[in-house]
């Protein structure tokens, strides 16, 4: 039996820079993103069966507004699927960044990779002993996970009792989702360029080449980054 | 629109790609310009896919009121509005300039 002081241990470690103010911005930071997403998914004709579905199975909004915004604008599904991979190709990075702190176990860590956000992994990192960093990477990842999940599936069934809401500018909500969620990185002196490089890439090569090819190409826009100071970056969701 | 063969896919990339991370990749041997660059792919991917998704219609540029309604988004974003309040501001005013017949 677990008692009542124990899981506020879970939520709240003690002696570590993980604070009550965090844990709250956290979790009511991902319960509207997932409300938001989720409402957006289901007006558009998402079943909210299928969106309930991907909260839990995908965990993280930008592989599927990707693949909505691209499939929205008429790509195929592959691309659209395509860019979703690439979206979440800095989770792999951030999984690896803590993994070896978390736990020895391949088992536990291939779990505890499927939790694996931007927040938890930077909040987990600021600790100095690695048993401090697993006890806030668990806190934070509960404070992320369960707000998002109920925020998610509350959207999905709420999303579905607006009824058709195609008049009503659907297409631009997602590019405009995406666009807020990138926000704080565009502040960023060494990253704007990069964004608008690959937006102009983008759109240059739209009409001459097939589908899936321009993100494709936008996308070693990254590789201006190879050259440039590290520097701790705000991340997207 | 998503479907269960999108939210599979999608769901077993995303997991692939995080466990590769937690059990396969020792960070010891990621040089930092590596790091760097997988860092930066998102930002360039997502801006892409904005531009796209704002810019044209399959696979034509076009300019339209979703051009309007992504531009009141990015005010909104700049002024620290909440992604609740950006999103209702987008679909808000491509809706009405749609409307309007501009």
């Amino acid at each position: 039996m677990v008692k009542a002081k124990q899981l506020v241990e879970w939520a709240l470690p003690s002696d570590t820079l993980f604070s009550r103010g965090e844990a709250l911005t956290l979790g009511f930071a991902y319960f509207t993103i997932g409300f938001t997403v989720a409402v957006l998914h289901v007006t558009e004709g998402t079943s909210p069966l299928v969106m309930i579905g991907s909260v839990f199975l995908v965990n993280s909004v930008t592989p599927t507004l990707a693949f909505a915004a691209v499939t929205a604008a008429g790509g195929s599904t592959m691309s659209g699927i395509f860019s979703g991979w690439l979206v979440s190709s800095r989770f792999g990075l951030f999984a690896a960044a803590i993994a070896p702190r978390l736990w020895p176990s391949r088992a536990k860590r291939a779990v505890a990779a499927h939790a694996a956000f931007d927040p938890n992994v930077a909040m987990a990192q600021r600790e100095t002993a690695d048993s401090d960093a697993r006890r806030v990477y668990v806190a934070a990842s509960i404070w992320l996970c369960i707000p998002w999940w109920i925020g998610g599936s509350l959207g999905a069934v709420i999303g579905d009792r607006l009824g058709d809401a195609n008049a009503l500018g659907l297409d631009a909500v997602f590019p405009a989702a995406l666009l807020a969620i990138i926000w704080p990185q565009l502040a960023n002196r060494e990253l704007l360029p990069i964004a608008l490089i690959a937006a102009i890439v983008a759109l240059a090569l739209l009409e001459p080449s097939p589908g899936g090819v321009p993100v494709l190409v936008a996308a070693c826009a990254a590789l201006l980054a190879i050259r440039q100071p590290a520097e701790p970056v705000e991340a997207p969701i | 629109m998503l479907t269960w063969s999108v939210v599979l896919a999608l769901a077993f990339g995303v997991y692939a790609q995080r466990a590769i991370g937690a059990v396969l990749i020792d960070t010891e041997r990621v040089s930092d310009g590596l790091a760097r660059v997988l860092s930066a792919l998102p930002l360039a991917i997502i801006t892409a896919v904005v531009a796209l998704a704002t810019f044209s219609t399959d696979g034509q540029l076009e300019l339209d009121a979703r051009a309007w309604g992504v531009a009141a988004a990015a005010v909104s974003a700049w002024r620290r509005l909440p992604m609740f309040a950006t999103v209702i501001i987008a679909a808000a005013v491509t809706a009405s300039i749609r409307a309007a017949g501009l």
